[in-house]
């Protein structure tokens, strides 16, 4: 501790059109070690916010420095030490996977043996031993995401960028990808600043999380604290008719103790202490307003409810939506 | 110094192995130029010396048509280019430590290359039908080296257009904008029979110069001064364009 943050960003603003603000003063930083997850739903600035801590893109306003490095006076220092896989794989269809992943060592100053060897090894460990030899034009979408990922750890960076690593990946490839990241994570301490549409996933890798919401962050911590801040139970009501939602959310509303209701086209979720004691009001209620209940789930909060909370709306629609799974 | 070097070498190798595996879009820079040579000097040989007073008209369109051709090569770079820009490749590198300038040196090396080789096939088929070589095989070395250097001074052009405008329409500019320079020089006869207007022009046309003095070699033998105006012609042409190239290069790469 007390050692200078990995990545830092101050007060970043970045302007693509005049006026119209992509980020509106982003402050972060992320201590060497750590796994930070970058999570807001499309449009509000993840890539953005990557791109320019990744020397890409110059900023409006505002700073950010890697490793202490300056990312606009000292690009080239910066370059050195991070790794990124961008949004869109960035690949080139000529080239075999292999050749891609040995250009992309020389270009960091590797010598030849050695990046012949250790691109064997990554070859390995993003299950494309195989396709080694064939044009990347090619390949399946996930085996372009995965070697677009290896690409970023060819010159075994100690900071990490990875906007959303593992969308498109089926669930075994993500698994994969998952373990390699925490065992590099782990063994070897690189940092990784990952975004990710998959609260499932930050929720798995990620020590610290921050929301980010129409270019502005919204929510900041670990996922256990920012779950354990919301204090309350979550009952979640599918309502049988969606024209009945807004009576149930009145209902919600009208009762004792309540914290905060937040309502979807066809479900309210009612924060409240002490969830278990309230279901059986809450049903009699419901049935007394004539809402037809399609179903009622009691849950801890996850992710997922501290992202409606800091937002007003999920993240998106996947598997780690569940609700029901804590 | 060292990293501009070993990264220009690394990415010209990727420059040259992708060529050579899109022959597709190589061998038309060479089929459509000999084309355009067997047709012209089918069409005016037999009025060419009473015409223009060209004693050989083969010989005075072989050098139209390796310029021709190497034109197309260099166009190719920027279409290549912009390729890697709409991929996302580009910034794949940019995020390298690569020094910016390596990746336009890398293809003006790599088009060097590759100019040489497609004007070596022109000339070898030129002289098959007919064209002489009066400076021999030294005079053959020139020719091809001032095309390797016409080569990466003309990609500039399409390399700026690509780095400016990320858009694979507007890269094919790069040929388009030949034509015209090709037209208003002394590609199909020497400017002596020229109308005033085309004349004047022709002479602020860099393109005359080249053809001039690769002209003298073919059909004349050793002519310091021409030879001195075609290599001073392409240093116009590769200053002008590579300076854009640079400029394009600082907008779009920090
Ligand atoms: N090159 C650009 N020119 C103009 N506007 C842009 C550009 N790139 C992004 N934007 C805008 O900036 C905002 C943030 O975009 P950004 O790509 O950073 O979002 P994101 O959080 O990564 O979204 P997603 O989850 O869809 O990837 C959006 O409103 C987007 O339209
Ligand atoms: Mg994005």
């Amino acid at each position: 501790m007390g050692a200078m943050p990995a990545i830092e960003a101050v007060a970043l603003v970045k302007e693509y059109e005049r006026g119209v603000r992509a980020l509106d003063g982003v402050s972060l930083s992320v201590e060497a070690g750590e796994i930070f997850g970058f999570l807001g739903q499309n449009g509000s600035g993840k890539s953005t916010t990557i791109r320019i801590l990744t020397t890409l893109l110059a900023p409006t306003a505002g700073s950010g420095r890697i490793g202490g490095l300056d990312i606009r006076r000292e690009a080239g220092a910066v370059r050195e030490k991070i790794g990124v896989a961008l949004q869109e794989a960035g690949l080139d269809d000529l080239q075999t996977g292999r050749e891609l992943l040995v250009l992309q060592g020389h270009l960091y100053g590797m010598s030849g043996g050695a990046v012949e060897r250790w691109v064997v090894e990554l070859l390995q460990i993003v299950d494309l031993e195989d396709a080694a030899e064939r044009p990347i034009r090619t390949y399946s979408g996930g085996m372009k995401r995965r070697l677009d990922l290896a690409s970023a750890l060819v010159h075994a960076p100690e900071i990490v960028f990875l906007d959303e690593p593992t969308t498109g990946l089926d669930p075994i490839a993500r698994e994969g990808i998952w373990r390699y990241i925490e065992r590099l994570n782990r063994e070897d301490g690189v940092t990784f600043f990952l975004t990710t549409q998959y609260l499932e996933e930050a929720d798995r890798l990620a020590q610290r999380i921050m929301i980010l919401e129409a270019g502005r962050i919204v929510a900041e911590g670990s996922p256990e604290a920012l779950k354990a801040a919301i204090a309350t139970d979550v009952v979640t009501v599918q309502v049988g008719e969606a024209s009945a939602v807004g009576r149930a959310a009145d209902v919600a509303q009208g009762l004792a103790g309540v914290e905060d209701v937040r309502r979807t086209d066809t479900a309210v979720a009612i924060y409240l202490p002490e969830g278990s004691a309230a279901v059986a009001r809450i049903v009699r209620l419901l049935d007394e307003a004539q809402v037809p209940v399609a179903s009622i789930t009691l849950a801890r909060p996850t992710l997922d409810d501290v992202f409606l909370r800091a937002t007003g709306h999920h993240l998106a629609v996947d598997e780690g939506l569940d609700g029901a799974t804590a | 110094m060292m990293r501009t070097a070993t990264a220009t070498y690394w990415l010209t190798k990727r420059a040259l192995r992708e060529a050579l595996r899109q022959p597709e879009v190589e061998l038309p820079q060479i089929l459509i130029p000999l084309f355009f040579l067997a047709t012209i000097i089918g069409a005016a040989n037999q009025i060419a010396p009473q015409a223009f007073g060209v004693s050989n008209y083969t010989g005075f369109q072989v050098p139209v048509a390796m310029v021709q051709a190497v034109a197309g090569v260099a166009s190719v770079s920027g279409i290549v280019m912009v390729t890697d820009i709409e991929r996302g490749y580009f910034d794949k590198l940019l995020l390298t430590p690569t020094p910016r300038i390596a990746l336009v040196l890398s293809r003006l090396v790599a088009d060097a290359v590759r100019a040489t080789v497609v004007s070596t096939v022109i000339l070898v088929v030129g002289l098959a039908i007919g064209s002489p070589l009066e400076a021999g095989v030294g005079g053959a070395v020139i020719l091809v080296l001032l095309m390797g250097a016409f080569g990466a001074a003309y990609s500039g052009i399409g390399l700026a257009i690509s780095l400016r405008t990320g858009n694979p329409q507007a890269a094919q500019l790069g040929i388009l904008i030949f034509f015209p320079l090709l037209f208003l020089s002394t590609a199909f006869a020497p400017k002596e029979v020229f109308e005033p207007w085309l004349e004047t022009v022709a002479e602020f046309n860099p393109v005359t110069y080249l053809l001039a003095g690769m002209r003298s070699l073919v059909l004349e033998g050793w002519d310091g001064a021409d030879l001195g105006y075609a290599f001073a012609a392409v240093g116009g042409i590769g200053g002008f364009s590579l300076g854009l190239t640079m400029l394009a290069l600082r907008l779009r790469a920090r």
